[in-house]
Parts: structure tokens; C-alpha cells; sequence
């Protein structure tokens, strides 16, 4: 546990130390959710507090996705071009640990900036909002719930999928791996629940599909072996 | 007791044998010296070791234990590798303090700036690594190997990059992890001067086998017991001087070599007669010196010949 608590300390403060990645992530965190949040208020027919949260949801998990992407390929491939990957697989952890404890770290950092992003975005809405908003509760168990998942899902199948191919910097690869996993979520929302917004169906879909890809994630991991890591990088 | 055992080990890359039924043994406490030159295997053989890779045939064990298959047995081995593997962007303390709890310090810092003192760069504690010269990385990689006491260090290259002060300081820290801590010393090296003054024994490998393994001792006075080195008078080699020497008995060969003639003996000629032959003939002699083969002629000799020492 004290070796797990170590990797993700340490990734966490490499995250939110790194300028470039930083940048990238606030430039996604505010630019995008800002924006899209005023055109959903131009547009707004019903009540504004359910059109929002609706709105809020689908967003932040797709930022959420984002912002695990982000950090978690910095993460990864920082191994291989500081060349600390073989002296850490020499140490007395797991490959499993090692990946828990990497994603423990960057998905923090990743829920930090999606809330960051989720409540800015909240503040120009009520500032720019024509008439009063009231959010609804269970937008609050989706930001506490459901958003530390999808960080932590995606910064984990990147993760893996770097440790499998060779901590290589892909950006095609890894920008074509979250788009296949919005698609991914949001196709099957619409099946399970067309009408969208923030219902309790549509967290515990949220829920259960977030744990299944980061199961998905651990368990990809944890069947990696040191040979292929050692051998792809070489 | 042996700490490091390799037994009939056989790794094969893409179809091709990197190594081929190597066996060799590391006693508790002993500085070892594996040699070889480029692609030799001897990356792969540390890899092996440290479960990092896994054999295709044969065993790898260190303290009797395959560290691929036993995260606690890790924690007793310290590793340096080529590339010294420090986070970039964090300070020597805190890279120094990361590994620290990695391998179970509950509180490393103490550890932490007794080695930063002792391999001098207690200013440099809390600059970023990237900041560095190769040689401070070096320093500081062979402070985080043995940071946790370990009882088995791996040393791939530890004097890569280091001035001489440093690589002095290096060996004498290599000789009294061993003597004083018992430590066993595992080192891959091109630096056989280094390896010759610091190392209990040796193996070559060379095409994925080992071609010889023993003492320096040993392996140095089997190179060259009968070759004698002769300097003349005035600094110079007498014209004649080569011509005469072939000419007498139990003479197997002769060659120049700084200001003067290397004569290689055969099994049952003695050099006091060679050189009362010499005196006899109107030479006047200035030195002699009984003349041992040293690590690189040997090595060179094992490696270029394909010779086997079995």
C-alpha cells in the first residue's frame, strides 16, 4: 500500500507540474465547456437547470476522458524518454502496482481539472443565464462518483495500451483511443437511455460501463509481462 | 555460498541464440567483472537476473530466488543500468527519496543525505536531475542503487562518464561496499583497467558463451608466465639486437615494444641464461622485467579468437 501511495504521489506532483500538459489542459478545460455552455443557454426551450445538468454531465465525462488521456500519456511515455521504466520494474512492485499507482496519481490530477473545468463552467453559466438555475442533486453524485471513474478508466487503458506497445508517443493512437471511447459511452447511452440529462438510469449506466473499462484497464495490465515491456522499448 | 547463479542459460531473440548454455556462479561478497564486447549478451544476462526477461532454457537465480517471480526477493538487489533512469524534472533528493520508499524506507531522508554527502553533491540536493552533467547522473545512480543496503548490486557500466577523480571514487566505494558490508558486486564493464583493480573474478563472454571464467589472478598468469621484457643500454635497441635474440636457444618469439624487445620463452628455457647469452654476446643490458599479461590481452585474446578457456 506504502509503494502504491509512493508512484501515485509522485505522479500526481509530475502531473500538475508539468507546464505543457498543463497548458493543453486548461486550454481544453475552460475553452470548450465555456463555450459549448453559452450556446446551450441561447438555445434553451425548457428548464434551464435540467438542460444544464444534461448538458454538464455528457461534458464533463467527456473531459474527464480528456484530461485522463492527457496526463496519463505524459506519464507513460515520460518513462521511456527519462529511462526510468527498467529501474522501476527492478523494484519490489508489481507491474499491476505500478500501473495502479500511476493511475491513482494521474487520475487524480485528471478529476482536479475536469471539476476545475465543471465549475467554471457552472459560474459562467449562472452569470450569463438569463433566468435563475437550479441544478438537480444527482448532478452531484455524477461529479463525485462517476467522473473519478472515467478519469481513472481512461488514464488506465492508455496506460496499458502504452506498457503494451512500447511506451511509444503515439498521438494518432492515443487521440483515436478516446474518440473510440466516447463513441463508445455515448452510443450506448442514447440505446439505454435516449432522452439524456442526469437520471439515476442514467448514472448507474455511467457507473457500471466507467468500472468495466477501468477492470478492463487493470486487468490488461496485470496480464503485461517485464519481457514485452523490456523488448518493445528496446 | 553462492548469491548469483546462472545455470545452463539460453536466451534466443527473433531465432537467434544471444545466449547459448552459459553457467557461472557469484560467491557471497565477491566483486564479479562480466566482459564482453557489444552484443555480446551481457545486458541480457543482467535482464535474466533481474526478471526482466525469461530464460528460454536454464535458470537464473540471485540469492537462489528467480526475481521475476518474487517482488520481496527484489528488494534486496540494487541495480544501476546504462542509462541512469532519474525522473528529469525532480531534484536528486527527491528521485534519491522516491526509490527510498519504493523499496520499504519508511523514512529515507536520513540515508538520503549521508549518500548525497558522501558522493558530494549535497549542494546539488534539490536542483532538477535534467540539470545535471552525465557524470553527477552516474554518481547519483550508484548512490540510488545502494541507497537500501542492498546485498547484491548489478553495476552495468558504473564509471560511464566519470572524470578520474570520480571514477576513483566510484571503485573505492565499489571495494568497501564489499569489504565492510559484504556486499556482492555484479559488474558489466568495458573499462578492464577499472575491472582489473577492482574485481575478485571475471567471465568473457563473447557469441553468447562464456569463454573464460576465473580469478585475474589466475586467468593473467596463464596468459604469459614466460615472457620477459628487455631495455638496453641508452634507451635504444641495438640494430642486431632482434636477429641475435631469434637466434639462441629456447627463444618461441620476439617483438619491439617501447625501448625494448619483448622474448617470449619456450616451456623449459630460463631467463637468467638468455640474458648471460645476451651479456655474452656484447650486449649491455639496462632492465629486465619479468612481464605479466594484463586484463585487455587476455580479453582481446578470448574475444577475437573464439578460444575457450575449457
Amino acid at each position: 500500500m506504502n509503494e502504491l501511495r509512493t508512484i501515485a504521489r509522485k505522479e500526481f506532483f509530475q502531473a500538475i507540474t508539468n507546464k505543457g500538459v498543463l497548458i493543453a489542459a486548461f486550454i481544453f478545460a475552460i475553452w470548450f465547456p465555456v463555450f459549448t455552455t453559452l450556446g446551450i443557454l441561447a438555445g434553451i426551450s425548457g428548464d434551464p437547470g435540467t438542460a444544464l445538468a444534461g448538458h454538464l454531465a455528457s461534458l464533463s465525462v467527456v473531459l474527464a476522458i480528456f484530461m485522463g488521456y492527457l496526463f496519463s500519456a505524459d506519464a507513460f511515455f515520460r518513462e521511456k524518454k527519462d529511462g526510468t521504466i527498467l529501474t522501476l520494474l527492478c523494484a519490489p512492485v508489481s507491474l499491476r502496482q505500478i500501473w495502479e499507482g500511476k493511475v491513482l496519481g494521474v487520475a487524480t490530477a485528471a478529476y482536479g481539472m475536469t471539476i476545475l473545468s465543471v465549475l467554471i463552467t457552472v459560474a459562467v453559466a449562472f452569470a450569463f443565464s438569463p433566468v435563475g438555475i437550479t441544478l438537480p442533486w444527482l448532478l452531484l453524485v455524477h461529479l463525485a462518483i462517476i467522473l473519478p471513474i472515467y478519469a481513472a478508466a481512461s488514464a488506465g487503458i492508455i496506460g496499458a495500451a502504452q506498457l503494451y506497445l512500447g511506451m511509444r508517443e503515439n498521438q494518432f493512437l492515443g487521440m483515436g483511443f478516446v474518440f473510440l471511447f466516447i463513441f463508445l459511452i455515448f452510443g450506448l447511452q442514447t440505446f439505454i437511455s435516449p432522452e439524456g440529462g442526469v437520471t439515476v438510469q442514467t448514472e448507474l449506466f455511467f457507473f457500471v460501463l466507467g468500472l468495466v473499462l477501468l477492470l478492463i484497464g487493470r486487468r490488461w495490465a496485470g496480464r503485461l509481462s517485464k519481457e514485452r515491456i523490456v523488448r518493445t522499448i528496446a | 555460498m553462492q548469491a548469483i547463479r546462472a545455470e545452463n542459460l539460453s536466451k534466443f531473440f527473433d531465432g537467434r541464440a544471444v545466449l547459448d548454455n552459459v553457467s557461472f556462479s557469484v560467491e557471497k561478497g565477491e566483486i564479479f567483472g562480466y566482459l564482453g564486447p557489444n552484443g555480446a549478451g551481457k545486458t541480457t544476462t543482467i535482464n535474466l537476473f533481474l526478471g526482466l526477461l525469461t530464460p528460454d532454457s536454464g535458470r537464473a537465480t540471485v540469492n537462489g530466488v528467480d526475481l521475476g517471480s518474487d517482488d520481496e526477493a527484489r528488494r534486496r538487489i540494487g541495480v544501476l543500468f546504462e542509462n541512469n533512469g532519474f525522473s528529469e524534472r525532480q531534484s536528486a533528493y527527491e528521485n534519491l527519496r522516491y526509490y527510498g520508499r519504493l523499496y520499504g524506507m519508511e523514512d529515507p531522508d536520513g540515508r538520503v543525505d549521508e549518500l548525497l554527502g558522501m558522493i558530494g553533491m549535497a549542494d546539488r540536493a534539490y536542483d532538477p536531475v535534467g540539470t545535471f552533467s552525465t557524470g553527477m547522473k552516474r554518481k547519483l545512480g550508484i548512490a540510488r542503487a545502494i541507497l537500501h543496503k542492498p546485498e547484491v548490486l548489478f553495476l552495468d557500466e558504473p564509471s560511464s562518464g566519470l572524470d578520474p577523480d570520480a571514477q576513483r571514487m566510484v571503485r573505492d566505494l565499489i571495494l568497501s561496499l564489499s569489504a565492510t558490508g559484504g556486499m556482492t558486486v555484479f559488474i558489466n564493464s568495458h573499462h578492464l583497467d577499472e575491472v582489473q583493480r577492482i574485481c575478485t573474478r571475471v567471465a568473457i563472454l563473447a557469441g553468447g558463451r562464456i569463454r573464460a571464467e576465473d580469478s585475474i589472478a589466475r586467468l593473467t598468469a596463464s596468459g604469459n608466465e614466460s615472457s620477459i621484457w628487455i631495455a638496453f643500454e641508452g634507451g635504444r635497441v641495438p640494430e642486431d639486437a632482434l636477429l641475435s635474440l631469434r637466434s639462441l636457444p629456447g627463444i618461441a618469439g620476439t617483438e619491439l615494444e617501447g625501448e625494448g624487445i619483448i622474448c617470449t620463452l619456450t616451456g623449459d628455457a630460463k631467463a637468467p641464461d638468455l640474458i648471460s647469452a645476451l651479456v655474452a654476446a656484447g650486449y649491455r643490458i639496462e632492465e629486465v622485467k619479468k612481464r605479466s599479461a594484463n586484463l585487455e590481452e587476455i580479453y582481446l585474446r578470448y574475444v577475437h579468437t573464439g578460444e575457450d578457456a575449457s
